[in-house]
């Protein structure tokens, strides 16, 4: 297996892609009309994140991150849900993940492969490795602060579990 | 006609279900290939699984491979929708006995253009 951090992800991706990739993945997962806005406002004291690991030729992971309160919002406007609907930690979590899912999915189809995808977690963010092993767009979603960061794995490469039959 | 939507993500089980309902599908989930194996032998017998790929327990490709080996099952179609988008991942797919594949994300437009595609578009939804 390739050691990690052979190529940084700041010479595989640029901001450009990773926002088409949100356009497209916003409007089909969050619901019409809705966008991550690449601007940043200012980041919540508490935050939770989702992500997913992607193991290959680049090690790392795509994080999604933002409050607690705009991870709820998120999870009502996935799940399409109604007052008097509330939603729980199991929904947050699950929406949440499927967010970082389909858009670490969707990046790992443009860095050199065949990589792995892992299954989505939710919690604090993995620690990042080099400074330059980072790709980070800060915006906003309905004026709450959202940041997705794709961030080069610390250390040693990964060796969890791969969800995908090797090639 | 009959889906089984299966997919780890409640949240994703609940778009592509609230499509094909919309199409006119009775939907059934489950949250892993195990699941649906397991919902197929209870006797419900769908037109069409819409799969993920990675999920936990059996994966989407297992679960493929799983149900051509079936040939009790060799009427329902196949229909990869996740975010496995690599050429590679995609042919073996294919060459495992899936039908047809779909990227996340999608719209409710594509998801229409696949099943006309493979003629499962229930009657009186335009194409």
């Amino acid at each position: 297996m390739t050691t990690s951090h052979a190529q940084p992800i700041t010479e595989l991706l640029d901001a450009e892609t990773v926002q088409s990739i949100a356009d497209e993945v916003w409007p089909s997962l969050v619901g019409d009309g809705e966008a991550f806005v690449p601007l940043p406002v200012a980041p919540p004291a508490e935050v939770v994140s989702a992500w997913v690991t992607i193991s290959g030729p680049w090690n790392g992971a795509v994080v999604l991150t933002c409050a607690p309160a705009t991870a709820e919002a998120l999870t009502e406007s996935v799940l399409m849900t109604r007052p008097p609907t509330v939603v729980d930690a199991e929904d947050v979590a699950d929406a949440l993940g499927e967010l970082a899912n389909v858009l670490g999915g969707n990046i790992k189809s443009v860095l050199p492969g065949p990589s792995a995808l892992g299954l989505p977690r939710i919690g604090t963010a993995p620690p990042t490795g080099r400074l330059d092993d980072v790709r980070r767009i800060d915006g906003q979603w309905r004026g709450q602060s959202l940041t997705i960061s794709v961030q080069g794995a610390t250390g040693a490469p990964h060796t969890e579990r791969n969800e995908v039959p090797q090639q | 006609m009959r889906a089984l939507v299966i997919d780890d993500s409640r949240a994703m089980r609940r778009i592509v279900g609230t499509i094909l309902k919309d199409f006119g599908y009775e939907v059934r989930e489950a949250g892993d290939g195990r699941q649906a194996l397991d919902v197929l032998q209870e006797g419900f017998t769908p037109d069409l699984c819409c799969i993920d790929w990675n999920m936990p327990v059996m994966d989407g490709l297992q679960f493929v491979m799983a149900v051509r080996a079936n040939p009790a099952y060799r009427q329902v179609t196949l229909m990869m929708v996740t975010t496995e988008s690599e050429t590679g991942q995609i042919v073996k797919a294919l060459a495992a006995g899936a039908h047809e594949y779909l990227i996340k994300p999608f719209t409710a437009d594509a998801m229409r253009d696949k099943l006309a595609l493979l003629g499962l578009l229930p009657e009186g939804v335009s194409a």
